[in-house]
């Protein structure tokens, strides 16, 4: 008995991780875009791209680490779109995330019909004999492959990097002001564009890992508002890249929560469980709003585009 | 005049910049850049029947642009409209589920009111997570409509699906008192008239008046409105839930005129597409009146280009997203080249 809630702990936990992944790595891509003073809601669309370019490469390869690369890739490409119209003529930077999403869109319904349906190799699980034996951890390890741990990995370095080196302080500089960056020597500009390719790459990477490694398919229109969440996280994290991993993982666990109250036998139509994340969602933004002052944490050159 | 000079430099520029773009994305999927747009033009607006299908799509785009519009002229980003659209079907359908016996004088104005209220709620909640908690509009609005969307599937899959259809998840089809009527022969229907009218309404209502004042000022600065005695935040959940109203309508006209009974996919991105019209015209109803007709036409041009040409109607998408880019990007080229104009 004891044995057999061990492994449904560790099926559980290696749900939350897999599921979690995507939204982790993208909404670290979209925080670290909002520390340089800019909101990117095209992330929605770079994420699809992602996963969109990121399942075609890996399909056509047959390896998924290159699905990867394309998918981060062709996020910092649509990324790039946003980049000139914010940076480069200056546009309402809410309005321009949108026509990205549009186009991110509109151009994987367009050049993903011929995926559908198509296998793909994902990466290798980590479990071996040797583990498999071992309660929680056997299973665990079993239905999780790298990608969750490398995500993790990553979130954590970005932590470490943008509160204790140079380059991480003057990212928050430009964030904070762009004008005291300036004067200080720094190029608020091309800092800002470098935010804005990291978000790309970070929302592509995570894309093709839920495309390539997660649901192992491609569909129309499959991020599901994925960005969006990640928009909204960024601001339950506080701007802290070290918060992301928590908010994200809490999320995933509220969400799997969820999802798996239909094997409990409750009778609720999977429709309503599957609208769970949105209002999950609305929910923690609430809570947020309610019990923390948020004006003293936002960067503070966002708060012109950003009420 | 200097005014009028700058939007008349911005529009035609555009224009153009719109269509160099998309003949280069033609060019990029291979097909015939020319041809293909003129065929466009052709699908859009070249016989009549190419018309009317246009005027069809044109009033839920109509509808949903003005839904943008209103929260729009305060200042504030509300992309919820495929949401509240959603929602107003579910309540416009409601009422047709519960009196399916009634007349059609009684039976329609109660679903437009039903669909009003559905689509409001829908957009009171995030006006009031604005005002209480600033919460930012846009990320709650893009997230609800997710929600407004799921919510006609739970619906359509589970209790409201007709035992008839077979395992077909829609409702049962609307009797005909329910069914908006269209104009004299063709499919174009009476919902195109209603989005005509508030369009015209809401212009004087945002142009004359101590109302239109109120929010001139407080779009324009917050805290000089505030010190006048005006209150923003009851400004907020008000315009919020005004544009939630109207595309609740948008909803149940949708359904009843050209679906003719509630089922998934009843609106094709009708809400981000309404938001792109609002944006085109600086949120003038006037203006959005002929705005909408135009991109409507893109979009029923895209469906018969799939037809024909084989193009898929995806690309209309790209199109779309294409002229949103165009448009954001030709006034900050234009003052980069010319600073000496001033505003």
């Amino acid at each position: 008995m004891e044995l057999e809630l061990a492994s449904l702990l560790g099926m559980w936990a290696a749900a939350t991780l897999r599921s979690v992944t995507p939204l982790l790595l993208t909404t670290l891509g979209e925080t670290l875009t909002q520390r340089v003073g800019v909101i990117n809601l095209g992330i929605e669309g770079e994420m699809l791209l992602g996963a969109c370019v990121g399942f075609a490469v890996a399909a056509s390869t047959g390896n998924p680490v290159l699905g990867f690369g394309a998918g981060a890739l062709a996020g910092v490409a649509l990324s790039l779109v946003h980049a000139g119209l914010v940076l480069g003529v200056r546009a309402n930077q809410i309005a321009s995330g949108l026509a990205v999403w549009m186009i991110g869109l509109g151009v994987t319904s367009y050049a993903g019909r011929a995926y559908v349906g198509k296998q793909v190799t994902s990466l290798d699980t980590l479990g071996s004999p040797m583990t498999a034996n071992w309660p929680f951890i056997g299973v665990f390890l079993e239905q999780t492959s790298l990608a969750g741990f490398a995500a993790i990995a990553i979130v954590l370095f970005a932590a470490w990097w943008l509160a204790n080196t140079r380059s991480g302080l003057a990212w928050r500089t430009v964030g904070e002001s762009a004008r005291v960056a300036a004067e200080n020597g720094l190029n608020p500009g091309r800092i800002r564009l470098y935010g804005i390719m990291i978000g790309g790459a970070l929302a592509g990477l995570g894309g093709a890992i839920l495309s390539v490694d997660y649901t192992q398919t491609w569909a129309q229109e499959m991020t599901k508002g994925r960005g969006l969440i990640a928009v909204g996280l960024v601001i339950v994290a506080r701007w802290r890249p070290a918060l992301v991993l928590p908010v994200c993982l809490l999320f995933g666990v509220a969400e799997v929560a969820v999802l798996r109250l239909q094997s409990t036998g409750v009778d609720v139509s999977s429709y309503l469980l599957a609208s769970s994340p949105y209002i999950i969602v609305i929910l923690v933004l609430v809570a947020t709003h309610m019990y923390a002052r948020r004006a003293l944490v936002m960067p503070a050159d966002l708060r012109s585009v950003f009420a | 005049m200097t005014m009028n000079r700058r939007i008349l430099a911005i529009s035609l520029t555009t224009c153009a910049g719109f269509v160099v773009v998309s003949m280069l994305f033609f060019a990029v999927i291979g097909q015939p850049p020319v041809k293909t747009l003129a065929d466009m033009v052709m699908f859009a607006a070249g016989d009549s029947y190419s018309i009317s299908e246009t005027l069809i799509k044109t009033s839920p785009i109509l509808l949903c642009a003005l839904a943008a519009a209103v929260p729009g002229r305060l200042g504030l980003i509300s992309v919820g409209a495929e949401g509240q659209l959603h929602v107003g079907a579910i309540f416009g359908t409601a009422v047709v589920l519960v009196a399916s016996d009634a007349s059609a004088f009684l039976l329609l104005p109660l679903m437009l009111m039903a669909a009003a209220i559905g689509g409001g709620a829908f957009g009171y909640l995030p006006g009031i997570l604005r005002a209480r908690l600033e919460i930012n509009e846009t990320i709650s609005t893009l997230v609800l409509n997710y929600v407004g969307i799921l919510f006609v599937s739970a619906l359509v899959y589970g209790p409201w699906r007709d035992a008839v259809n077979l395992g077909w998840p829609a409702t049962m089809p609307f009797p005909p008192a329910a069914v908006f009527p269209t104009i004299g022969g063709t499919r174009v229907h009476l919902g195109l008239v209603v989005g005509v009218i508030l369009a015209v309404a809401l212009h004087f209502a945002f142009t004359r008046g101590r109302w239109a004042l109120s929010i001139r000022v407080l779009a324009g600065n917050r805290k000089v409105g505030e010190t006048f005695g005006l209150n923003y935040r009851r400004q907020v959940v008000l315009l919020m839930t005004l544009g939630g109203a109207i595309a609740g309508i948008a909803g149940i006209v949708e359904v009843s005129a050209v679906q003719g009974r509630l089922q998934p996919g009843i609106s094709i991105g009708y809400g981000l597409t309404g938001f792109l019209v609002a944006w085109l015209s600086a949120h003038r109803p006037l203006i959005i009146l002929p705005v909408s007709v135009v991109v409507a036409g893109l979009i029923s041009a895209g469906d018969a280009l799939q037809l024909f040409a084989k193009v898929p109607a995806a690309s209309v998408v790209v199109l779309q997203g294409l002229l949103f880019a165009t448009a954001l990007a030709v006034p900050g080229f234009l003052n980069r080249y010319r600073p000496y104009h001033g505003t």
